[in-house]
């Protein structure tokens, strides 16, 4: 049984105290009889001078009794599930989005679903499977189809939501995939913020929530460059009232800025903020509204840092002389290709070196395609010039690109990333994804004039800022892979303070997705890096129930939709009735006809 | 100040006829059983103690002067020489005095006891009219109620049943006042048949002795209501009394009306004892008990019919 409203179940103490006025003689009813005469010899002037009499089982007793706890229990608002699971295998599909965590149902829209999953769970009969699955950004199989409850049970009790939107239909999808076809029934808990669901056989849903009324901060990054540091803000009302929203950013503990914004339902506003020294940065919304948790986030501030570089491949003195002259830490040199010498290095400049595939790091590529990326070399370029170049761009910031010439390179035919610089053909393509963080120029420095010019250096700056310039950061619900060092397993600490083994293979450390928003801390052996965790960019929140879909198929899913029946109207009516026919009674005996 | 709760109107029952004219017929057959021999007035169906012009021989004795001649056995006075006298039973009438408790705890019941003193008091004084007897018929209450005597034939029977029709229950029971006032007129042995719920703040015993004195046959009919053996009560309760307005507060729980209903049982028990003391004839009834049942079964075992 759920109840909506346990603090009313103190009405129950009414019951005492309607005993305690029966024990305490208050009314006496009036009746006539032929004589006192008989009365009077059988003494009962003893009972009736008691102060206290006993109980009796009287049906007006009775009756008050009832209404009383009828309409304590009523409303307390409890809910029980009862349904008829039939056979088969079931599977608890638990909605994991960050839209869970709001407080608009006690205690939070994920509690109570658990609560009613862990109901049904109860009325699963011995012997019958059941899974547990959480919608979570990728779908969670907690449990496979089992027949041991308990190990479902204790699933349930340590599922939790994630700070990012959860994909409740790729569960659902999942859970469907756990037996043959209508062998399996799915019992789904989610608020459908995040778009319809499938109406599907054999599947039911269960709405949890009911308010919208959320205000949350949606970006908060810190952009750097060589002339000024600034952390960027977004806020935004997905609310259907508008509010007002008084902002506090601080670095460390110190207030750096504050400001009041004004939003409209569904408004949302930016801010960006100079910065002026390192450490955390953290902003919080001075709201009161159904999800407290994106109303802070936190983000690493810091002068960009100076990578150190290994430049592979042939030697050409002139890059490395720039590259000693740029504010870079330690720069080499080395001929030999192997990748296993690159995992201690912030940046390397594969200059035309074509590795079969790049391990997690940042790379700067001169005239080759290493493999295992979305781009393939389609013959040789001919003679060109940069055509088309967005000068807003971070790496192409001061860069003057007219008048170069390229006399020859590789021909690009990119699947993904971003072209940054275009002659009919990709001059110069970025990509960022899997771990890497790629720069590669079409072109290698010796079929070009660029290196002569002004704006080379000035490039070159700004690659290596955008490869090695920013601490790494992450976002949640996406793991991510970060250069071992040498080392062969860390430790990373998450925002709450838990620490998570993480082992390297192949000079990787591969850590798992990211379930909350903030700080986390890495350690390596000797080497302690702090990651930056921010909720995906979107709506992650918007928590406003969405519809759910119709039940379809043969009544089971109706028979699942029936799992939580509300009792406090059936309470309520007879607490009326019990009070109705206790009224009438009373009445009636008043009059003297008992 | 007492509460004098309201309490069923006589009116309220059915007056239209006390009896259906076959149960009168059935009636026809009964007759009232004296254990005395009485001594009427008119010459009618009874054994008298008067020696007279009966049919039915008694016994010689000698001539005496003034004796009527024709009483004379001649065949005697020829064989002995000595004059004697025969003597026959005289046949008298019986006085029957009908007594109705009409005070207001007779309108307590379902249905009330006076509805069954009523039929019950038509029944035997039909019987008693059909049988040539005289008719007597009286309410009793606190106040010198009405009454309606001397009645004697069949076709008095519908004065009679006028006058129990027309009997309204109330007031408060004066056993002894009313029996004091009948016996004033009364002759001695009288039948006298009491109906009444004995429930006399005064007692019923004194009354019941001087009736007794005057050598009136008595026949008592208690009659109880099922409300007043098992009543329906719960919780607290002020029970007033319909007669003296009275009132006694009790918690109506099992104890007490077991102890009540050991009271009701002792006052039976030392009614039925007392009768058996002084030769009254007894007869307790619940008012629910049809009329009928009691004059055709019960009346001619109890002894006052036959």
């Amino acid at each position: 049984m759920i109840l909506g409203a346990p603090a009313f179940l103190w009405a129950l103490a009414s019951v005492p105290l309607i005993l305690l006025l029966h024990l305490l003689r208050l009314r006496r009813r009036t009746h006539p009889v032929s004589s006192v005469l008989l009365w009077r010899r059988s003494g009962p002037a003893l009972s009736s001078s008691r102060p206290l009499r006993r109980i009796e089982r009287t049906l007006l007793l009775l009756l008050q009794v009832l209404a009383a706890c009828a309409l304590g229990l009523g409303l307390a608002r409890p809910e029980v599930v009862a349904t008829s699971l039939g056979g088969g295998g079931l599977v608890l599909v638990l909605d994991g989005s960050f839209s869970m965590r709001a407080r608009d149902v006690a205690p939070t829209r994920f509690d109570r679903a658990r609560a009613e999953a862990e109901a049904l769970l109860r009325r699963v009969r011995p012997g019958q499977q059941v899974a547990v699955v959480v919608a979570a950004p990728r779908p969670e199989l907690l449990t496979p189809l089992t027949s041991d409850l308990g190990r479902a049970r204790a699933a349930l009790r340590g599922a939790s939501p994630w700070d990012a939107p959860g994909d409740v239909a790729g569960a659902v999808a999942l859970a469907r995939s756990l037996a043959p076809a209508g062998r399996v029934r799915v019992a789904v808990w989610t608020d459908a913020a995040h778009g319809r669901l499938p109406a599907l056989p054999g599947v039911a849903y269960h709405a949890v929530g009911r308010s919208d009324d959320n205000v949350g901060i949606t970006a908060f990054r810190v952009f750097r460059d060589p002339a000024r540091e600034e952390a960027f803000l977004r806020v935004q009302n997905f609310g259907s009232l508008s509010r007002t929203v008084p902002v506090v950013v601080r670095l460390g503990t110190t207030p750096i800025a504050r400001a009041t914004l004004q939003l409209g339902p569904g408004q949302a506003r930016s801010l960006t903020v100079p910065l002026g020294g390192g450490g955390r940065l953290r902003a919080e919304l001075q709201v009161e509204d159904a999800v407290p948790e994106d109303n802070v986030a936190e983000t690493l501030a810091g002068p960009a840092p100076t990578p150190s570089v290994l430049l592979v491949g042939p030697a050409d003195p002139d890059l490395l002389r720039l590259l000693r002259a740029l504010p870079a830490g330690r720069v080499a040199a080395t001929s030999r290709a192997d990748p296993a010498l690159w995992g201690g290095v912030d940046v390397v400049v594969l200059n035309r070196v074509a590795p079969p595939a790049l391990p997690p790091g940042n790379y700067l590529v001169l005239g080759a395609v290493p493999g295992g990326l979305p781009v393939d070399a389609d013959g040789a370029l001919p003679q060109s010039a940069p055509a088309a170049w967005d000068p807003t761009d971070p790496l192409l910031r001061f860069v003057d690109l007219r008048g170069i010439h390229v006399t020859g390179g590789l021909r690009l035919e990119v699947s993904g990333g971003r072209t940054v610089v275009d002659a009919g053909s990709p001059l110069v393509w970025v990509y960022e994804g899997r771990g890497v963080r790629v720069v590669l120029f079409a072109f290698s420095l010796d079929r070009t004039d660029l290196p002569r010019r002004v704006a080379f250096p000035v490039l070159l700056t700004n690659v290596l800022l955008f490869l090695g310039g920013s601490p790494p950061e992450g976002v949640v619900g996406e793991g991510l892979q970060l250069p071992s060092g040498g080392a062969s397993r860390a430790v990373l600490t998450t925002p709450d303070g838990s620490r998570v083994p993480v082992r390297a293979e192949g000079g990787v450390l591969v850590l798992p997705p990211f379930r909350r928003a903030g700080i986390y801390r890495l350690e390596d052996g000797g080497r302690t890096r702090e990651i930056a965790v921010t909720r995906p960019p979107g709506d992650a929140g918007l928590i406003r129930p969405g519809r759910l879909p119709a039940p379809l198929g043969d009544g089971a899913e109706r028979a699942l939709l029936r799992a939580r029946v509300s009792l406090w109207p059936w309470l309520l009516g007879v607490a009326a009735a019990a009070a109705l026919g206790e009224w009438a009674l009373a009445t009636r005996r008043r009059g003297g006809d008992t | 100040m007492a509460l004098r709760p309201e309490v069923p109107s006589a009116a309220a029952e059915d007056d239209a006829g006390l009896f259906d004219p076959a149960f009168l017929q059935s009636l026809e057959t009964l007759a009232l059983a004296s254990r005395r021999r009485v001594q009427g007035v008119h010459r009618g169906e009874r054994r008298s103690i008067a020696r007279g012009r009966g049919v039915e021989f008694a016994d010689y004795r000698p001539y005496e002067p003034g004796d009527d001649y024709r009483y004379i056995d001649w065949h005697i006075a020829s064989r002995l020489d000595r004059l004697v006298v025969k003597m026959f039973t005289e046949e008298e009438d019986l006085q029957v005095h009908l007594l109705v408790d009409a005070s207001a705890s007779m309108l307590v019941g379902t249905p009330p006891k006076l509805a069954l003193a009523r039929r019950l008091a038509a029944a035997i004084g039909y019987i008693a009219l059909v049988n040539l007897d005289r008719v007597t018929v009286s309410a009793v209450t606190s106040a010198p109620g009405p009454s309606l005597g001397a009645l004697r034939g069949r076709r008095r029977a519908v004065d009679l049943f006028q006058f129990l029709a027309g009997v309204r229950g109330g007031g408060a029971t004066d056993l002894g006042g009313a029996l004091r006032r009948l016996l004033w007129t009364a002759r001695r042995g009288s039948l006298l048949v009491l109906f009444s719920d004995l429930l006399d703040p005064h007692g019923y015993e004194r009354a019941l002795r001087e009736a007794l004195y005057h050598r009136c046959s008595v026949f008592l009919v208690h009659i109880l209501a099922e409300e007043e053996i098992a009543p329906p009560l719960s919780g607290d309760v002020r029970l007033v009394d319909v007669e003296t307005g009275e009132s006694v507060e009790i918690t109506a729980d099992p104890d007490t009306l077991r102890l009540y209903a050991e009271a009701v049982e002792e006052f039976t028990q030392g009614v039925e004892r007392f009768c058996a003391r002084c030769g009254i004839d007894y007869l307790r009834t619940l008012s629910s008990v049809p009329a009928e049942v009691l004059v055709t079964r019960y009346l001619r075992q109890g002894g006052l019919l036959e």
